[in-house]
């Protein structure tokens, strides 16, 4: 209870905005994914936060199922990096079509 | 849990056994069909399910889902464009270098993602739902990995997903901050309750959901990619994205912002209203200039959405009818659309620029009369569900008074059977010469009964809408 | 039933048609003929005139979730449409016995769908049944063109359902308004016409909505602004497309207007009035002057019809007795000519192979049968006395005089101008030298001139002797003028503002155009 919920929020939210310009602005598949990382990392330190407010349990449990998902999303995601990868033998999104 | 939670989670539960069953199948004999076999067989299994406990008063099981018949008719309409999606690849992957057995697989997942999405009445519910229906989506599209469209498709796809994903997630954290709670009704009783003066917090991250939500059902502006990843995609796979994630998120749509007032929420009302109006002009002007069948369709569904907010947005009794019954129709038609597109096309390449479908009308005259039913129901002509699904749109809209956006739906569907027309003027001109027509094999009796069902259901709903709307008014009390 | 019959058989006809075409080359058009004679004997009952507003009805409940019903009803007016209907249709099957040759089965199930779709449109009560039956028309008449018609098809193909949809669409967003307009005055939720009939609203919003009915009513008319589709279509549709185009789908247009814009929205059509007349005006006069420098023969009549529709705008918007009855007469008669002349062009093309004035000339010599018939057919077409156009132009102009004397005036000089490219066709094509050295033609084969003496027939007793359609069509206009006249002094339910009020309950007494 010591850290207020705004103080959370902001760092949340540049997390998030980090996560954002990473993923729209890099020409490299795997940092593209970096952001979508940082973005619902993001995302799930809000839930912490939010939790922690109302001390709950609720936003906790859901910041577990937000990284286990995010897990299964990297893998599916760097599967298909290296299908294209051996094609083009490139990450860089502008070159890929 | 009591005995009536797992009677009323049936459907959901049959759908994970079969899933099981097809994984064991898989890991000890391969074979294309057994799968589709044990596949069809869940899914009708969970079908009857839905139709024994479908009429069974709302039941909330566990704080995470509630199975009413608002989800029950959901989910009974996303097992059924499973099994048309299941039945429609059958011959494309039949020839498929590789393995294709993980198709059928991954389909059920992704359905039951779909499923569990549709009936969540809680935010992490709604979460694992769709997260298990976007991931098991990539797949689906690369899943024709020789062809490199399909991978992009897939990683394009993933890459939309991600970002849409974290904008939901983070919209929904500012809410529950503010809320206190992760349920779906405490949140709209509190938006309810709050009327015109919001705090911030709400007020962002329902900004922050409506993009998450809009970036889902691919409305203007977050339509980028919508049609490189349909046209990417293999058409089975178009077919499945285009109908079940489309609908489950209508579903997820409805239950968050049905019950809430849209007079006493401006901001929210014109925030869906702005992207309902650029979703019915860009789409439909994007449509315009694509010459390829599968781009047409990627963007008329952009389109159609607009259609569907505007029912949607009406408020009124009606509105929420209108969109089960929008939603319904534009599954069955699209589902036929794709479904023609999907026999004509083989795992190497699919049918998708006008000129696959040029002469269609004297080499497959059966196959050409479906697809013009299916295109005449996207614009809207009579005798077609997707005439009544409009029809209903309309006079939703019109009791709400939203006139302005009427206007539009109106005068853009008029546009839009510029493009519709012109895959139906390109089937009926003469067939090119040096072409070789896409499926020399014929129909299968899969695609053949898919479409068959289609078009009887297109034109049975078209000429008698009665029960079904007897059935959405009963569902939608 | 015998409306149901009437639909049906045209819709089974189609049906057997196309699965017979496969069996036997020379089915599908037998079997369309046969339909149509057997519609056209079963129409042939509906001609009696009875006692009650309407001859036949049938009435039952369709899509009860919106109080929609299939609610078929027919008076003198729809009969003599719909007689007109099977008459034209049988015409078109025949006149296409030997022109069109791929595809016969699928052409003669377009064909005799479009006649269902307009008979169903010309006996609909309920206002979703008519709305389905006006969409169900276009889409086979846009594969008549699009399949079977000349060069430039699919552009006139795709125009023509572009400009009849975007009408068609507003038309459905009307009719949704003002079935919602009388469901919250009245509370009960009904398309159905005789319900909906005086529904009361404000000025605006019936203006609103009038103006959604008119838009479709006027793209199909032809009304002066949104009739650029007309010219394309007709000039490429095949002849059975032309003549059923000019005969008839245009014919729907003035039905609308007759039947729903001026009843339903008496107040508001009366404020549209002058601008109505106006554009009739227009449409007449630049019809003709557009006619009269085309060289493509098929062109020039489809720009007469623009000329000859603009009578009928000019009537209904005048709404009194005479011009109404006028209206009808002309209806028929427009249909049974340019019908006509649409059939010749056909013939002449299908032995020239061209439809270019400029290349004609001569063909009197060759052809003196079929010269004698397109000179009368272009006599009635500029309204010689004795044939069934004179009547009717004659009856407009005579009930239109008293609404607005200028706007007649004018309106007369349109027929100064038919006269000209009328007789103007009949020299460039028949009389003079031939300007290319040609083969030797036949003469009107005796199918070809039993098609032409029946259309003879039909156009010379309606110039001498119209008054059977008087009869049957009177009491139906009576009751259009009463009702129309009547409406606004109907109380109001929801009281409107007082200005409003007391501007509606004028001119109860007086003629539709007398607060002007």
């Amino acid at each position: 209870m010591n850290v207020p919920l705004t103080h959370l929020l902001t760092l949340a939210g540049g997390l998030f905005f980090i996560g954002i310009w990473c993923a729209v602005t890099r020409r490299n598949l795997i940092m593209v994914m970096l952001g979508i990382e940082i973005m619902l990392n993001a995302a799930a330190l809000a839930f912490v936060g939010a939790s922690l407010r109302w001390q709950q349990m609720e936003g906790q449990a859901v910041a577990l199922f937000v990284l286990a998902i995010a897990a299964a999303e990297v893998s599916v995601g760097l599967a298909l990096i290296i299908c294209i990868y051996r094609r083009y033998r490139t990450l860089d999104p502008a070159k890929v079509q | 849990m009591q005995t009536a939670d797992f009677t009323a989670l049936t459907p959901l539960l049959l759908l994970a056994a079969a899933i099981a069953a097809v994984m064991l199948q898989i890991a000890l004999k391969r074979s294309h069909i057994l799968t589709i076999v044990l596949t069809l067989a869940g899914l009708i299994a969970a079908m009857l399910g839905v139709l024994a406990v479908g009429d069974m008063p709302a039941r909330q099981v566990t704080p995470l889902v509630t199975m009413d018949r608002l989800a029950f008719f959901f989910i009974g309409l996303i097992l059924t464009a499973t099994a048309a999606t299941a039945l429609l690849g059958c011959r494309y992957w039949e020839h498929a270098v590789g393995q294709c057995e993980e198709y059928y697989l991954l389909l059920l997942v992704a359905a039951l993602g779909a499923c569990v999405l549709a009936a969540a009445h809680h935010f992490a519910a709604f979460f694992i739902g769709l997260e298990i229906l976007s991931i098991s989506l990539f797949t689906l599209m690369a899943f024709a990995r020789r062809r490199m469209a399909s991978v992009e498709a897939g990683l394009k796809y993933l890459v939309l997903a991600g970002i849409s994903s974290a904008f939901l997630l983070f919209g929904i954290a500012l809410i529950y901050a503010d809320v206190g709670s992760l349920a779906f009704p405490i949140w709209t009783a509190r938006l309810q309750a709050a009327g015109e003066t919001v705090s911030p917090l709400l007020l962002i991250g329902m900004g922050m959901t409506v993009i998450g939500v809009g970036f889902k059902l691919a409305l203007v502006p977050f339509h980028m990619w919508t049609a490189d990843i349909y046209q990417g995609a293999p058409a089975p796979t178009t077919a499945f994205v285009a109908t079940v994630s489309k609908s489950a998120m209508v579903a997820l749509l409805l239950r968050l912002f049905a019950p809430v007032d849209f007079t006493a929420e401006p901001a929210l009302f014109w925030t869906l209203a702005i992207l309902a109006f650029a979703s019915m002009i860009v789409g439909n002007i994007l449509a315009l200039r694509q010459d390829s069948v599968k781009r047409i369709l990627a963007y008329s569904s952009i389109a159609h959405m607009g259609y569907l907010l505007v029912a949607f947005l009406s408020g009124g009794p009606a509105a929420i009818a209108a969109t089960v019954f929008y939603i319904t129709a534009y599954t069955i038609t699209v589902l036929g659309a794709f479904g023609v597109v999907t026999v004509l096309s083989r795992t190497d390449a699919d049918a998708d620029s006008m000129s696959d479908f040029q002469g269609l009308f004297f080499s497959h005259p059966w196959l050409a009369g479906v697809f013009m039913a299916m295109l005449l129901s996207l614009a809207g002509i009579p005798l077609t569900a997707g005439f009544i699904g409009k029809f209903y749109a309309i006079t939703a809209g019109a009791q709400g008074g939203i006139w302005w956006l009427i206007i539009t739906l109106v005068l853009t569907s008029a546009a839009s059977l510029f493009y519709y027309l012109r895959i139906v003027v390109a089937m009926f001109s003469p067939p090119l010469e040096n072409k070789t027509q896409p499926p020399a094999a014929g129909i299968s009796y899969s695609g053949g009964l898919v479409l068959t069902v289609m078009t009887v259901l297109l034109i049975w709903v078209g000429s008698a809408p009665g029960p079904l709307i007897d059935l959405i008014g009963r569902i939608t009390q | 039933m015998i409306l149901i019959w009437l639909i049906a058989i045209p819709v089974a006809g189609g049906l057997a048609a196309w699965l017979l075409d496969k069996w036997a080359p020379g089915a599908p058009r037998w079997t369309a003929l046969v339909a149509m004679l057997l519609n056209l004997l079963i129409g042939l009952r509906l001609l009696a005139p009875a006692e009650g507003p309407w001859l036949v009805a049938i009435d039952v409940p369709w899509i009860d979730a919106f109080g929609i019903r299939f609610h078929l009803a027919i008076d003198g007016l729809s009969a003599v449409l719909i007689t007109l209907t099977n008459g034209l249709g049988m015409i078109a099957v025949a006149c296409s016995w030997h022109e069109i040759d791929r595809r016969r089965g699928f052409f003669f199930f377009n064909l005799l769908w479009v006649l269902a779709g307009i008979i169903g449109v010309f006996s609909a009560l309920d206002l979703f049944l008519f709305y389905f039956f006006w969409e169900l028309m276009m889409v086979p008449m846009f594969f008549l063109i699009a399949i079977w018609g000349h060069e430039n098809r699919i552009y006139a193909a795709v125009k023509f359902f572009l400009f009849t949809q975007i009408g068609g669409l507003l038309m459905l967003a009307a009719i949704i308004g003002l079935y919602i307009v009388h469901g919250r005055a009245t509370g009960i939720y009904t398309f159905d016409y005789n319900a909906l009939l005086g529904t009361a609203m404000a000025p605006p919003t019936a203006m609103w909505l009038m103006l959604g009915f008119l838009i479709a009513f006027a793209v199909k008319l032809p009304a002066f602004p949104v009739h650029s589709w007309l010219p394309d279509a007709h000039t490429e549709a095949p002849t059975a497309g032309s003549v059923i185009l000019a005969g008839l789908l245009l014919k729907t247009g003035a039905y609308g207007l007759l039947r729903f814009v001026i009843p339903l929205f008496p107040e508001a059509a009366r404020t549209f009035a002058p601008f109505g007349m106006l554009l009739a005006v227009i449409a007449i006069l630049y019809g003709a002057l557009l006619a009269f420098s085309q060289t493509d023969l098929k062109r020039l009549v489809a720009y007469t019809s623009i000329s000859h529709m603009g009578f009928v705008m000019l009537a209904i918007f005048a709404w009194n007795e005479l011009a109404l009855q006028g209206a009808v007469i002309q209806i028929v008669c427009h249909g049974i000519s340019t019908g006509a002349l649409f059939i010749i062009v056909g013939m002449l093309q299908e032995r020239l192979h061209t439809r270019d004035l400029r290349r004609m000339g001569g063909l009197w010599d060759q052809m003196p049968r079929m010269g004698g018939m397109a000179l009368l057919f272009a006599l009635a077409s500029l309204g010689l006395p004795g044939l069934g156009n004179f009547v009717g132009e004659f009856l407009i102009l005579i009930g239109v005089y008293p609404v607005h004397r200028t706007l007649t005036i004018l309106a007369a000089l349109g027929l100064v101008a038919a006269s000209i490219y009328s007789l103007w066709i009949v020299q460039q094509a028949f009389h003079g030298r031939a300007r290319e050295t040609r083969h030797r033609l036949t003469d009107l084969t005796g199918r070809e001139g039993t098609i032409l003496g029946a259309l003879v027939l039909a156009i010379v007793w309606l110039g001498l002797y119209p008054q059977p359609v008087f009869t049957l069509t009177r009491p139906v206009l009576d009751r259009m003028l009463q009702t129309a006249r009547s409406a606004p002094a109907t109380p109001l339910k929801i009281t409107l503002a007082p200005a409003a009020t007391a501007r509606a309950a004028g001119p109860v007494e007086g003629d539709w155009h007398a607060d002007r």
